[in-house]
Protein backbone atom coordinates (compact mmCIF):
# COMPACT_ATOMS: atom_id res chain seq x y z
CA UNK A 1 0.00 0.00 0.00
CA UNK A 2 1.32 3.41 -1.00
CA UNK A 3 0.68 6.06 1.66
CA UNK A 4 0.57 9.78 0.87
CA UNK A 5 0.32 12.11 3.88
CA UNK A 6 -1.21 15.53 3.25
CA UNK A 7 -2.34 18.57 5.21
CA UNK A 8 -6.14 18.60 5.41
CA UNK A 9 -6.52 21.74 3.32
CA UNK A 10 -4.63 20.13 0.40
CA UNK A 11 -6.66 16.91 0.26
CA UNK A 12 -9.22 17.91 -2.38
CA UNK A 13 -6.59 19.54 -4.57
CA UNK A 14 -4.17 16.60 -4.41
CA UNK A 15 -6.83 13.93 -4.89
CA UNK A 16 -8.19 16.01 -7.77
CA UNK A 17 -4.77 15.96 -9.45
CA UNK A 18 -4.39 12.21 -8.85
CA UNK A 19 -7.85 10.81 -9.57
CA UNK A 20 -9.06 10.00 -13.07
CA UNK A 21 -12.28 8.00 -13.10
CA UNK A 22 -11.23 5.81 -16.03
CA UNK A 23 -7.86 4.99 -14.45
CA UNK A 24 -8.56 4.83 -10.73
CA UNK A 25 -11.16 3.15 -8.62
CA UNK A 26 -12.21 4.91 -5.41
CA UNK A 27 -12.48 2.21 -2.75
CA UNK A 28 -13.65 4.01 0.38
CA UNK A 29 -12.97 6.74 2.92
CA UNK A 30 -12.01 5.72 6.44
CA UNK A 31 -11.20 7.42 9.74
CA UNK A 32 -9.18 6.27 12.73
CA UNK A 33 -9.48 7.85 16.17
CA UNK A 34 -5.89 8.43 17.32
CA UNK A 35 -6.94 9.91 20.66
CA UNK A 36 -5.62 13.44 20.23
CA UNK A 37 -6.73 13.70 16.60
CA UNK A 38 -8.53 11.79 13.86
CA UNK A 39 -6.72 10.36 10.88
CA UNK A 40 -8.75 10.52 7.68
CA UNK A 41 -7.93 8.09 4.90
CA UNK A 42 -9.00 7.88 1.26
CA UNK A 43 -8.23 4.62 -0.59
CA UNK A 44 -7.86 4.17 -4.34
CA UNK A 45 -7.01 1.23 -6.59
CA UNK A 46 -5.47 1.51 -10.04
CA UNK A 47 -7.13 -0.32 -12.96
CA UNK A 48 -3.76 -0.62 -14.72
CA UNK A 49 -1.72 -1.71 -11.70
CA UNK A 50 -3.28 -4.82 -10.17
CA UNK A 51 -2.80 -5.07 -6.44
CA UNK A 52 -1.72 -1.48 -5.94
CA UNK A 53 -3.66 0.53 -3.35
CA UNK A 54 -2.95 4.22 -2.73
CA UNK A 55 -3.98 5.79 0.57
CA UNK A 56 -4.17 9.55 1.05
CA UNK A 57 -4.05 10.42 4.74
CA UNK A 58 -4.65 13.66 6.64
CA UNK A 59 -5.17 14.56 10.28
CA UNK A 60 -8.02 16.57 11.69
CA UNK A 61 -9.44 17.79 14.98
CA UNK A 62 -12.80 16.30 15.88
CA UNK A 63 -14.54 19.66 15.55
CA UNK A 64 -12.90 20.75 12.29
CA UNK A 65 -14.94 21.00 9.08
CA UNK A 66 -13.51 18.40 6.72
CA UNK A 67 -13.59 19.18 3.01
CA UNK A 68 -15.67 16.83 0.87
CA UNK A 69 -14.01 15.14 -2.13
CA UNK A 70 -17.34 14.72 -3.96
CA UNK A 71 -16.37 17.53 -6.34
CA UNK A 72 -13.68 15.22 -7.76
CA UNK A 73 -15.07 11.77 -6.77
CA UNK A 74 -18.89 12.07 -6.94
CA UNK A 75 -19.57 8.62 -5.49
CA UNK A 76 -17.69 9.45 -2.27
CA UNK A 77 -20.88 10.87 -0.68
CA UNK A 78 -21.81 7.42 0.65
CA UNK A 79 -18.54 6.93 2.53
CA UNK A 80 -18.59 10.51 3.81
CA UNK A 81 -22.15 10.16 5.12
CA UNK A 82 -21.28 6.94 6.93
CA UNK A 83 -18.30 8.54 8.70
CA UNK A 84 -20.36 11.53 9.80
CA UNK A 85 -22.63 9.09 11.66
CA UNK A 86 -20.10 6.62 13.01
CA UNK A 87 -17.09 8.83 13.71
CA UNK A 88 -19.01 11.99 14.62
CA UNK A 89 -17.00 14.24 12.33
CA UNK A 90 -18.20 17.17 10.26
CA UNK A 91 -17.79 16.76 6.53
CA UNK A 92 -18.80 19.51 4.15
CA UNK A 93 -22.34 18.92 2.76
CA UNK A 94 -22.68 15.49 4.43
CA UNK A 95 -25.76 14.99 6.62
CA UNK A 96 -26.33 12.77 9.63
CA UNK A 97 -28.79 9.90 9.44
CA UNK A 98 -27.46 7.71 6.63
CA UNK A 99 -26.43 4.71 8.75
CA UNK A 100 -27.83 5.70 12.15
CA UNK A 101 -30.93 7.63 13.16
CA UNK A 102 -30.74 11.37 12.51
CA UNK A 103 -31.21 12.11 16.22
CA UNK A 104 -28.67 9.53 17.40
CA UNK A 105 -26.35 11.16 19.90
CA UNK A 106 -22.70 10.24 20.07
CA UNK A 107 -20.25 8.63 17.69
CA UNK A 108 -19.87 4.86 18.08
CA UNK A 109 -16.39 4.58 16.63
CA UNK A 110 -14.83 7.33 18.72
CA UNK A 111 -12.79 6.22 21.70
CA UNK A 112 -14.16 8.85 24.09
CA UNK B 1 -47.78 19.66 -17.15
CA UNK B 2 -46.02 16.70 -15.58
CA UNK B 3 -47.30 15.27 -12.31
CA UNK B 4 -44.72 14.01 -9.84
CA UNK B 5 -45.32 11.35 -7.22
CA UNK B 6 -43.05 10.21 -4.40
CA UNK B 7 -43.44 6.45 -3.99
CA UNK B 8 -41.85 4.77 -0.97
CA UNK B 9 -40.35 1.32 -1.52
CA UNK B 10 -39.33 -0.40 1.72
CA UNK B 11 -37.97 -0.60 4.31
CA UNK B 12 -40.28 -3.65 4.22
CA UNK B 13 -41.55 -4.44 0.77
CA UNK B 14 -42.58 -7.53 -1.17
CA UNK B 15 -39.72 -7.07 -3.67
CA UNK B 16 -37.03 -6.43 -1.06
CA UNK B 17 -35.21 -9.13 0.83
CA UNK B 18 -33.39 -6.58 2.91
CA UNK B 19 -34.38 -3.59 5.06
CA UNK B 20 -33.70 -0.86 2.55
CA UNK B 21 -35.81 2.19 1.81
CA UNK B 22 -36.11 4.04 -1.49
CA UNK B 23 -38.08 7.13 -2.23
CA UNK B 24 -38.78 6.94 -5.94
CA UNK B 25 -39.91 10.19 -7.51
CA UNK B 26 -41.91 9.44 -10.63
CA UNK B 27 -43.18 11.57 -13.45
CA UNK B 28 -46.36 9.61 -14.07
CA UNK B 29 -44.89 6.08 -14.40
CA UNK B 30 -41.28 7.07 -15.14
CA UNK B 31 -38.74 7.19 -12.31
CA UNK B 32 -36.93 10.53 -12.39
CA UNK B 33 -35.21 10.66 -9.01
CA UNK B 34 -34.26 8.30 -6.20
CA UNK B 35 -33.26 8.64 -2.58
CA UNK B 36 -31.82 5.63 -0.74
CA UNK B 37 -31.76 5.01 2.99
CA UNK B 38 -29.74 2.07 4.27
CA UNK B 39 -29.70 2.81 8.00
CA UNK B 40 -31.89 0.11 9.50
CA UNK B 41 -29.56 -2.67 10.60
CA UNK B 42 -26.40 -1.11 11.99
CA UNK B 43 -25.12 -3.53 14.64
CA UNK B 44 -21.84 -1.92 15.67
CA UNK B 45 -19.76 -4.89 14.57
CA UNK B 46 -16.63 -2.84 13.83
CA UNK B 47 -16.78 -1.36 17.31
CA UNK B 48 -17.29 -4.77 18.90
CA UNK B 49 -14.32 -6.16 16.97
CA UNK B 50 -11.98 -3.62 18.56
CA UNK B 51 -13.38 -3.58 22.08
CA UNK B 52 -15.04 -6.91 22.93
CA UNK B 53 -13.12 -9.55 21.02
CA UNK B 54 -9.46 -10.48 20.71
CA UNK B 55 -8.09 -10.40 17.18
CA UNK B 56 -8.23 -14.20 16.73
CA UNK B 57 -11.88 -14.24 17.81
CA UNK B 58 -12.74 -11.48 15.38
CA UNK B 59 -12.81 -13.82 12.36
CA UNK B 60 -15.78 -15.60 13.99
CA UNK B 61 -17.55 -12.31 14.71
CA UNK B 62 -16.88 -10.89 11.29
CA UNK B 63 -18.47 -13.97 9.70
CA UNK B 64 -21.72 -12.94 11.40
CA UNK B 65 -21.83 -9.72 9.37
CA UNK B 66 -23.68 -11.65 6.69
CA UNK B 67 -25.09 -15.11 6.13
CA UNK B 68 -24.49 -15.00 2.39
CA UNK B 69 -20.95 -13.60 2.26
CA UNK B 70 -19.72 -15.15 5.49
CA UNK B 71 -16.81 -16.91 3.77
CA UNK B 72 -15.75 -13.69 2.02
CA UNK B 73 -15.72 -11.70 5.26
CA UNK B 74 -13.84 -14.31 7.28
CA UNK B 75 -11.32 -14.80 4.49
CA UNK B 76 -10.71 -11.07 4.01
CA UNK B 77 -10.34 -10.54 7.75
CA UNK B 78 -8.01 -13.53 8.09
CA UNK B 79 -5.88 -12.17 5.26
CA UNK B 80 -5.63 -8.69 6.76
CA UNK B 81 -4.78 -10.14 10.19
CA UNK B 82 -2.11 -12.36 8.60
CA UNK B 83 -0.58 -9.25 7.01
CA UNK B 84 -0.40 -7.59 10.44
CA UNK B 85 1.18 -10.75 11.86
CA UNK B 86 3.51 -11.10 8.86
CA UNK B 87 2.28 -14.68 8.59
CA UNK B 88 2.48 -16.76 5.39
CA UNK B 89 -0.17 -19.46 5.25
CA UNK B 90 0.29 -22.92 3.65
CA UNK B 91 -0.48 -23.27 -0.06
CA UNK B 92 -3.06 -25.98 0.66
CA UNK B 93 -4.96 -23.52 2.87
CA UNK B 94 -4.93 -20.96 0.03
CA UNK B 95 -6.40 -23.51 -2.37
CA UNK B 96 -9.07 -24.48 0.15
CA UNK B 97 -9.99 -20.83 0.70
CA UNK B 98 -10.52 -20.50 -3.06
CA UNK B 99 -12.67 -23.63 -3.05
CA UNK B 100 -14.92 -22.23 -0.31
CA UNK B 101 -15.07 -18.76 -1.89
CA UNK B 102 -16.15 -20.15 -5.26
CA UNK B 103 -18.81 -22.43 -3.78
CA UNK B 104 -20.07 -19.38 -1.92
CA UNK B 105 -20.13 -17.39 -5.15
CA UNK B 106 -22.20 -20.10 -6.87
CA UNK B 107 -24.88 -20.20 -4.19
CA UNK B 108 -24.99 -16.40 -3.89
CA UNK B 109 -25.30 -15.85 -7.65
CA UNK B 110 -28.03 -18.47 -7.89
CA UNK B 111 -29.93 -16.82 -5.05
CA UNK B 112 -29.75 -13.50 -6.88
CA UNK B 113 -30.82 -15.04 -10.19
CA UNK B 114 -33.78 -16.72 -8.56
CA UNK B 115 -34.94 -13.42 -7.09
CA UNK B 116 -34.55 -11.63 -10.39
CA UNK B 117 -36.82 -14.30 -11.89
CA UNK B 118 -39.30 -13.90 -9.02
CA UNK B 119 -39.32 -10.10 -9.22
CA UNK B 120 -39.76 -10.36 -12.99
CA UNK B 121 -42.92 -12.38 -12.44
CA UNK B 122 -41.43 -15.78 -13.37
CA UNK B 123 -42.28 -17.77 -10.24
CA UNK B 124 -41.50 -21.19 -11.75
CA UNK B 125 -37.97 -20.11 -12.67
CA UNK B 126 -37.50 -18.75 -9.16
CA UNK B 127 -38.36 -22.13 -7.66
CA UNK B 128 -36.29 -24.04 -10.18
CA UNK B 129 -33.18 -21.90 -9.59
CA UNK B 130 -33.56 -22.18 -5.82
CA UNK B 131 -33.89 -25.96 -6.14
CA UNK B 132 -30.75 -26.17 -8.28
CA UNK B 133 -28.92 -23.90 -5.82
CA UNK B 134 -29.47 -26.50 -3.13
CA UNK B 135 -26.59 -28.53 -4.61
CA UNK B 136 -24.12 -25.77 -3.78
CA UNK B 137 -25.55 -25.46 -0.26
CA UNK B 138 -25.05 -29.18 0.34
CA UNK B 139 -21.47 -28.97 -0.92
CA UNK B 140 -20.74 -26.05 1.39
CA UNK B 141 -22.16 -28.00 4.31
CA UNK B 142 -20.01 -31.01 3.41
CA UNK B 143 -16.88 -28.84 3.17
CA UNK B 144 -17.42 -26.49 6.12
CA UNK B 145 -19.83 -28.35 8.42
CA UNK B 146 -22.51 -25.64 8.28
CA UNK B 147 -25.07 -24.49 5.74
CA UNK B 148 -24.82 -20.79 6.55
CA UNK B 149 -22.26 -19.60 9.10
CA UNK B 150 -19.22 -21.42 7.86
CA UNK B 151 -16.31 -20.10 9.99
CA UNK B 152 -14.08 -21.79 7.44
CA UNK B 153 -11.21 -19.31 7.13
CA UNK B 154 -9.38 -18.64 10.36
CA UNK B 155 -6.29 -16.57 11.08
CA UNK B 156 -3.45 -18.74 9.73
CA UNK B 157 -5.41 -20.91 7.29
CA UNK B 158 -8.66 -22.86 7.27
CA UNK B 159 -10.54 -24.65 10.03
CA UNK B 160 -11.03 -28.03 8.28
CA UNK B 161 -9.13 -30.02 5.70
CA UNK B 162 -10.84 -31.43 2.61
CA UNK B 163 -11.59 -35.13 3.02
CA UNK B 164 -11.22 -37.32 -0.12
CA UNK B 165 -14.88 -38.39 -0.06
CA UNK B 166 -16.00 -34.75 0.11
CA UNK B 167 -13.68 -33.89 -2.81
CA UNK B 168 -15.27 -36.70 -4.84
CA UNK B 169 -18.76 -35.57 -3.81
CA UNK B 170 -17.99 -32.02 -4.99
CA UNK B 171 -16.71 -33.21 -8.39
CA UNK B 172 -19.71 -35.50 -8.94
CA UNK B 173 -22.34 -32.98 -7.91
CA UNK B 174 -20.76 -30.15 -9.88
CA UNK B 175 -21.27 -32.21 -13.05
CA UNK B 176 -24.95 -32.43 -12.20
CA UNK B 177 -25.10 -28.70 -11.44
CA UNK B 178 -23.34 -27.80 -14.70
CA UNK B 179 -26.11 -29.29 -16.84
CA UNK B 180 -28.70 -27.46 -14.74
CA UNK B 181 -26.85 -24.14 -15.12
CA UNK B 182 -26.59 -24.71 -18.89
CA UNK B 183 -30.38 -25.03 -18.96
CA UNK B 184 -30.75 -21.87 -16.86
CA UNK B 185 -28.50 -19.96 -19.26
CA UNK B 186 -30.81 -20.98 -22.13
CA UNK B 187 -33.86 -19.75 -20.23
CA UNK B 188 -32.36 -16.48 -18.99
CA UNK B 189 -30.85 -15.84 -22.43
CA UNK B 190 -33.86 -16.46 -24.60
CA UNK B 191 -37.14 -16.64 -22.68
CA UNK B 192 -39.42 -14.09 -24.29
CA UNK B 193 -41.44 -12.98 -21.24
CA UNK B 194 -38.28 -12.65 -19.12
CA UNK B 195 -36.64 -10.56 -21.82
CA UNK B 196 -39.49 -8.02 -21.56
CA UNK B 197 -38.66 -7.47 -17.89
CA UNK B 198 -34.85 -7.71 -18.15
CA UNK B 199 -33.52 -6.56 -21.53
CA UNK B 200 -32.80 -2.84 -21.70
CA UNK B 201 -34.07 -2.41 -18.12
CA UNK B 202 -32.06 -0.76 -15.34
CA UNK B 203 -29.14 -0.08 -17.67
CA UNK B 204 -26.00 1.77 -16.71
CA UNK B 205 -23.31 2.77 -19.19
CA UNK B 206 -19.67 1.75 -18.90
CA UNK B 207 -18.68 5.36 -18.33
CA UNK B 208 -21.25 5.89 -15.58
CA UNK B 209 -20.27 2.62 -13.91
CA UNK B 210 -16.65 3.77 -13.83
CA UNK B 211 -17.51 7.33 -12.82
CA UNK B 212 -19.61 6.05 -9.92
CA UNK B 213 -17.03 3.41 -8.93
CA UNK B 214 -19.36 0.45 -9.36
CA UNK B 215 -17.99 -2.98 -8.47
CA UNK B 216 -18.79 -6.64 -8.99
CA UNK B 217 -21.26 -8.09 -11.49
CA UNK B 218 -22.97 -4.70 -11.77
CA UNK B 219 -19.76 -3.14 -13.15
CA UNK B 220 -18.72 -6.16 -15.24
CA UNK B 221 -22.17 -6.26 -16.87
CA UNK B 222 -21.44 -2.73 -18.10
CA UNK B 223 -18.07 -3.78 -19.51
CA UNK B 224 -15.85 -2.48 -16.68
CA UNK B 225 -13.00 -4.98 -16.18
CA UNK B 226 -12.99 -4.79 -12.39
CA UNK B 227 -12.61 -8.09 -10.56
CA UNK B 228 -10.36 -8.18 -7.51
CA UNK B 229 -9.39 -11.77 -8.31
CA UNK B 230 -7.32 -10.19 -11.08
CA UNK B 231 -5.48 -8.01 -8.56
CA UNK B 232 -4.74 -10.28 -5.61
CA UNK B 233 -2.57 -13.07 -6.94
CA UNK B 234 -0.22 -12.37 -4.03
CA UNK B 235 -2.88 -13.50 -1.55
CA UNK B 236 -4.56 -16.36 -3.40
CA UNK B 237 -3.32 -18.12 -6.57
CA UNK B 238 -6.29 -17.19 -8.74
CA UNK B 239 -4.55 -17.47 -12.09
CA UNK B 240 -3.04 -20.88 -11.24
CA UNK B 241 -6.56 -22.26 -10.75
CA UNK B 242 -7.96 -20.88 -13.99
CA UNK B 243 -9.67 -17.62 -13.06
CA UNK B 244 -10.90 -15.57 -16.00
CA UNK B 245 -12.96 -12.42 -15.93
CA UNK B 246 -16.50 -12.37 -17.34
CA UNK B 247 -17.68 -9.21 -19.07
CA UNK B 248 -20.89 -8.14 -20.80
CA UNK B 249 -21.69 -4.83 -22.46
CA UNK B 250 -25.41 -4.20 -22.05
CA UNK B 251 -25.25 -2.89 -18.49
CA UNK B 252 -28.90 -3.90 -17.96
CA UNK B 253 -30.65 -6.53 -15.82
CA UNK B 254 -30.19 -9.12 -18.57
CA UNK B 255 -26.43 -8.44 -18.78
CA UNK B 256 -26.13 -8.80 -15.01
CA UNK B 257 -27.95 -12.16 -15.21
CA UNK B 258 -25.55 -13.31 -17.91
CA UNK B 259 -22.46 -12.23 -15.97
CA UNK B 260 -23.63 -14.16 -12.92
CA UNK B 261 -24.52 -17.28 -14.91
CA UNK B 262 -21.19 -17.31 -16.75
CA UNK B 263 -19.33 -16.67 -13.51
CA UNK B 264 -20.96 -19.77 -12.05
CA UNK B 265 -19.38 -21.77 -14.88
CA UNK B 266 -15.99 -20.14 -14.21
CA UNK B 267 -16.36 -20.92 -10.49
CA UNK B 268 -17.07 -24.57 -11.30
CA UNK B 269 -13.95 -24.76 -13.44
CA UNK B 270 -11.88 -23.16 -10.66
CA UNK B 271 -13.26 -25.63 -8.09
CA UNK B 272 -12.39 -28.61 -10.30
CA UNK B 273 -8.88 -27.24 -10.82
CA UNK B 274 -8.45 -26.65 -7.09
CA UNK B 275 -9.43 -30.22 -6.24
CA UNK B 276 -7.33 -31.75 -9.00
CA UNK B 277 -4.27 -29.64 -8.19
CA UNK B 278 -4.64 -29.49 -4.40
CA UNK B 279 -1.14 -29.48 -2.89
CA UNK B 280 -0.31 -31.66 0.09
CA UNK B 281 0.60 -30.15 3.43
CA UNK B 282 -0.87 -28.52 6.52
CA UNK B 283 -3.94 -26.28 6.39
CA UNK B 284 -3.00 -23.85 9.12
CA UNK B 285 0.10 -21.91 10.16
CA UNK B 286 0.66 -21.11 13.82
CA UNK B 287 2.19 -17.97 15.30
CA UNK B 288 2.28 -16.31 18.68
CA UNK B 289 2.88 -12.87 17.18
CA UNK B 290 0.57 -9.94 17.86
CA UNK B 291 -0.86 -7.67 15.15
CA UNK B 292 1.21 -4.58 14.46
CA UNK B 293 0.98 -1.77 11.91
CA UNK B 294 -1.79 -1.22 9.37
CA UNK B 295 -2.85 -3.27 6.37
CA UNK B 296 -5.58 -3.48 3.76
CA UNK B 297 -7.07 -6.39 1.84
CA UNK B 298 -9.37 -6.44 -1.16
CA UNK B 299 -11.31 -9.59 -1.97
CA UNK B 300 -13.85 -10.34 -4.68
CA UNK B 301 -17.02 -11.31 -2.79
CA UNK B 302 -20.04 -12.49 -4.82
CA UNK B 303 -21.35 -8.90 -5.01
CA UNK B 304 -17.98 -7.33 -5.77
CA UNK B 305 -15.03 -5.77 -4.04
CA UNK B 306 -14.91 -6.36 -0.29
CA UNK B 307 -12.34 -4.22 1.55
CA UNK B 308 -10.92 -4.69 5.03
CA UNK B 309 -8.62 -2.23 6.78
CA UNK B 310 -7.03 -3.17 10.10
CA UNK B 311 -4.66 -1.42 12.44
CA UNK B 312 -2.88 -3.27 15.22
CA UNK B 313 -0.95 -2.00 18.23
CA UNK B 314 0.81 -5.18 19.38
CA UNK B 315 -1.97 -6.13 21.77
CA UNK B 316 -4.72 -8.74 21.56
CA UNK B 317 -7.20 -6.04 20.52
CA UNK B 318 -7.16 -4.23 17.20
CA UNK B 319 -6.94 -0.46 17.16
CA UNK B 320 -9.36 -0.16 14.22
CA UNK B 321 -11.16 -2.47 11.83
CA UNK B 322 -12.98 -1.08 8.82
CA UNK B 323 -15.14 -3.18 6.52
CA UNK B 324 -16.39 -1.85 3.20
CA UNK B 325 -18.94 -4.11 1.51
CA UNK B 326 -19.61 -4.20 -2.25
CA UNK B 327 -23.25 -3.17 -1.87
CA UNK B 328 -22.02 -0.01 -0.13
CA UNK B 329 -19.84 0.89 -3.13
CA UNK B 330 -22.67 0.26 -5.54
CA UNK B 331 -25.23 2.58 -3.91
CA UNK B 332 -24.38 5.61 -6.13
CA UNK B 333 -24.57 3.51 -9.33
CA UNK B 334 -27.73 1.81 -8.13
CA UNK B 335 -29.50 5.13 -7.62
CA UNK B 336 -28.64 6.07 -11.22
CA UNK B 337 -29.83 2.71 -12.58
CA UNK B 338 -33.43 3.44 -11.65
CA UNK B 339 -33.69 6.72 -13.48
CA UNK B 340 -35.59 6.70 -16.74
CA UNK B 341 -37.20 3.33 -16.05
CA UNK B 342 -40.87 2.56 -15.47
CA UNK B 343 -41.94 2.12 -11.86
CA UNK B 344 -43.08 -1.42 -12.70
CA UNK B 345 -39.47 -2.34 -13.48
CA UNK B 346 -38.21 -1.37 -10.02
CA UNK B 347 -38.52 -4.87 -8.46
CA UNK B 348 -36.40 -6.55 -11.18
CA UNK B 349 -33.81 -3.76 -10.98
CA UNK B 350 -33.58 -4.09 -7.20
CA UNK B 351 -33.12 -7.86 -7.39
CA UNK B 352 -30.46 -7.57 -10.10
CA UNK B 353 -28.53 -5.16 -7.87
CA UNK B 354 -28.35 -8.05 -5.36
CA UNK B 355 -28.24 -5.78 -2.30
CA UNK B 356 -26.85 -7.03 0.97
CA UNK B 357 -27.73 -4.65 3.78
CA UNK B 358 -26.35 -6.84 6.54
CA UNK B 359 -22.93 -6.23 4.98
CA UNK B 360 -23.57 -2.58 4.13
CA UNK B 361 -24.76 -1.38 7.52
CA UNK B 362 -22.86 -3.91 9.68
Amino acid sequence: MRRIDLPLDKVVEEIGKFYQFDKHHFIVMNAVDLGDSIELQWFFADYAAPGEVTMFAARSDASQLIPSITSVVPSAWVAEAELVDLMGINIENAKKGFVLEEDFEGAPLRKK
Amino acid sequence: MATYYDIPVGAQHISLLEPLHFKLTTENEKIVDVEANVGYVHRGIEKACTTKFKFRQVSFVIGRICGLCSISHTTAYSQVAEKLLNLEIPLRAKYLRILALELDRIHSHMLCLSHVAENSGFEALFMRTMKDREISMELLEALCGNRVQYDYSIVGGVARDLRPEVAQMILTQLKELRSKVDDLIDIFQSNWSLSLKNKGIGAISREDAMRLNAVGPLARAAGVPVDVRNDTEDLLPWKQVGFEIVLENGGDVHARNMVRLKEILVSMKIIENVIQGLPEGPVVAETKALPEGEAVVRLEAPRGELFHYAKGNKTQFLERLKVKAPTFSNIPAFVEMFKGNEYASAPAIIASYDPCLSCTAR
